[in-house]
């Protein structure tokens, strides 16, 4: 009898797994419609794909985290992952690494639904949003180098701006790893040390169809724009909608283009602005300096004034001075002739008086002599006196009283013998 | 990606604060020529900067190497 092999169930379950491995169906999306879509403990992802002709379904099972958009039952989507028989529960289904909304409808109400709920959880308001550097000199571009975005907004900011350090996450910005590259991305810039770290962050693409456009609009993105730690401004070249990063962002910019015509402004309009800088700084120095200059100047004119008015009035000193000795020298001259001629004059006078007066004194001399007793006595004459003096009237004399008789030459005692009256003589 | 010395944020923010303390201060006048000299430099250095053309890319490297090593299409 031929020896049957005998495995346990759980290493059947692994062949089976294998087995199913071998299916390579992350090279195609299944497509169906949601059905009893549930979420257990907030984490795990549980729904039915069902096929709406014939009567088919696939379970599926994912992690909210791999929930880019809100999907719900009845909703159209594409998913894609790997097929697997759960150990533990016997059970098959689809392990789910994506799914994404197919067609408008499905799209716009997944697109409603979260926006509605991160509206509502404050990550669009306006409050928080961050203004950005006004000369950043490090700049963190998250696109693909394959996108004309990466090469427009490079163009664009080196004609605007030059010496920028752009530092470049290239990762895909649509497909099954845009959404994960572009998380990862801002993790990494956000991990960088402060010194190394950009001073904000672009997140650009071109225009494209709002499904392409999924990664925008996917929750994780949104919320690693939102936890960005430098200002992030997003440019999606796009007509229609809005992606949820643009109300993210804190910067919105139409284009890659427009995202580099936020940033920086134009050199020339830089260069008018340093040039008018400057003009202003040379204006206010050259008034400082005039205002020091007229300053200067009225002193100089105030000093000059006095010196001046002191010249003036030392000259007018001197030559009152001048004057004055002048006049003085001349006085003393004056002075003097006028005392010569005083003296001259005086010693005139005094030669008349004294040649008047010795006249006088002649004359006088004269007289005296004229007068002179003396000279009457010796005429002739003699003085008769008694006790009482000269005798005037002999009439008054008694006889017997005693005189003396005074005569030129001397003196003699006699005494009245009579009296006669005088008979006139001549 | 370290900064340089004097980037063109730096001198032109100088430079502004130069020209604000000019509107504002009573400027002594040492003081005033230092500044504008200063100015001057700055200014200079701010035209300089702007003078320059290229812009340097550089690839994020660090943690990001697993994503870089991915063939990137579009």
């Amino acid at each position: 009898m031929l020896e049957i092999p005998t495995i346990s169930v759980a290493q059947f379950l692994g062949l089976v797994n294998q087995t199913l491995r071998s299916i390579p169906s992350e090279t195609f999306m299944i497509e169906g419609e949601v059905a009893d879509f549930k979420i257990s403990q907030g984490k795990w992802v549980t729904f039915d794909l069902k096929d709406e002709s014939i009567d088919a379904k696939l379970p599926c099972f994912m992690t909210t985290y791999q929930l880019g958009l809100p999907i719900q039952s009845g909703m159209r989507v594409r998913a894609s992952g790997y097929a697997k028989v759960f150990e533990r529960f016997g059970k098959f289904s689809l392990n789910v690494s994506s799914v994404t909304p197919v067609g408008e409808g499905a799209f716009a109400k997944a697109y409603a639904m979260l926006k509605a709920k991160l509206t509502a959880e404050g990550l669009f308001e306006l409050a928080r949003k961050r203004a950005l550097p006004r000369f950043p000199q490090t700049i963190g571009l998250i696109t693909s180098k394959e996108a004309a975005a990466y090469g427009d907004f490079i163009r664009i900011l080196s004609n605007r701006i030059g010496g920028i350090t752009i530092v470049h996450a290239n990762v895909h910005v649509q497909g099954q790893y845009a959404v994960d590259e572009i998380c990862a991305a801002f993790t990494t810039f956000n991990q960088l040390p402060v010194n190394e770290r950009p001073e904000l962050i672009v997140l650009t693409r071109g225009g494209g169809s709002l499904e392409e456009l999924h990664a925008f609009n996917d929750e994780r993105v949104v919320r690693a724009v939102f936890g960005s730690l430098v200002p992030v401004v997003v440019g999606v070249g796009h007509e229609r909608d809005e992606s949820l990063c643009d109300f993210v962002s804190d910067v919105r910019a139409s284009t890659p283009s427009n995202a580099a015509e936020l940033i920086y402004a134009d050199r020339r309009d830089l260069l008018r602005q340093v040039a008018y800088i400057e003009d202003r700084l040379q204006d206010r120095l050259t008034g400082r300096l005039s205002g020091y200059f007229a300053r200067i100047e009225r002193s100089t004119m105030l000093f000059e004034r006095t010196f001046i008015g002191v010249g003036h009035r030392f000259q007018g000193v001197t030559t009152g001075l001048s004057h004055a000795f002048d006049r003085f020298r001349l006085s003393i001259v004056a002075t003097r002739e006028h005392l010569e001629r005083r003296e001259q004059a005086n010693e005139q006078r005094y030669r008349l008086t004294l040649e008047r007066l010795s006249s006088g004194l002649k004359a006088f001399e004269r007289l005296l002599e004229s007068v002179n007793p003396d000279t009457v006595l010796r005429r002739g004459y003699a003085i008769v006196r008694n006790a009482r003096g000269i005798i005037r009237d002999p009439l008054r004399l008694a006889v017997g009283e005693r005189l003396t008789l005074h005569f030129a030459e001397g003196e003699i005692d006699t005494q009245v013998i009579g009296q006669h009256k005088q008979e006139k003589l001549l | 990606m370290v900064k340089k010395q004097t980037s063109f944020a730096d001198a032109f923010q100088e430079l502004e604060t130069i020209t604000a303390w000019f509107e504002t201060a009573e400027v002594d006048l040492d003081e005033g020529l230092k500044k504008f000299e200063r100015g001057l430099e700055l200014a200079q250095m701010c035209k300089h900067k702007l003078a320059e053309v290229d812009n340097k890319v550089v690839d994020l490297k660090k943690k990001f190497a697993s994503l870089e090593a991915m063939d990137v299409t579009e």
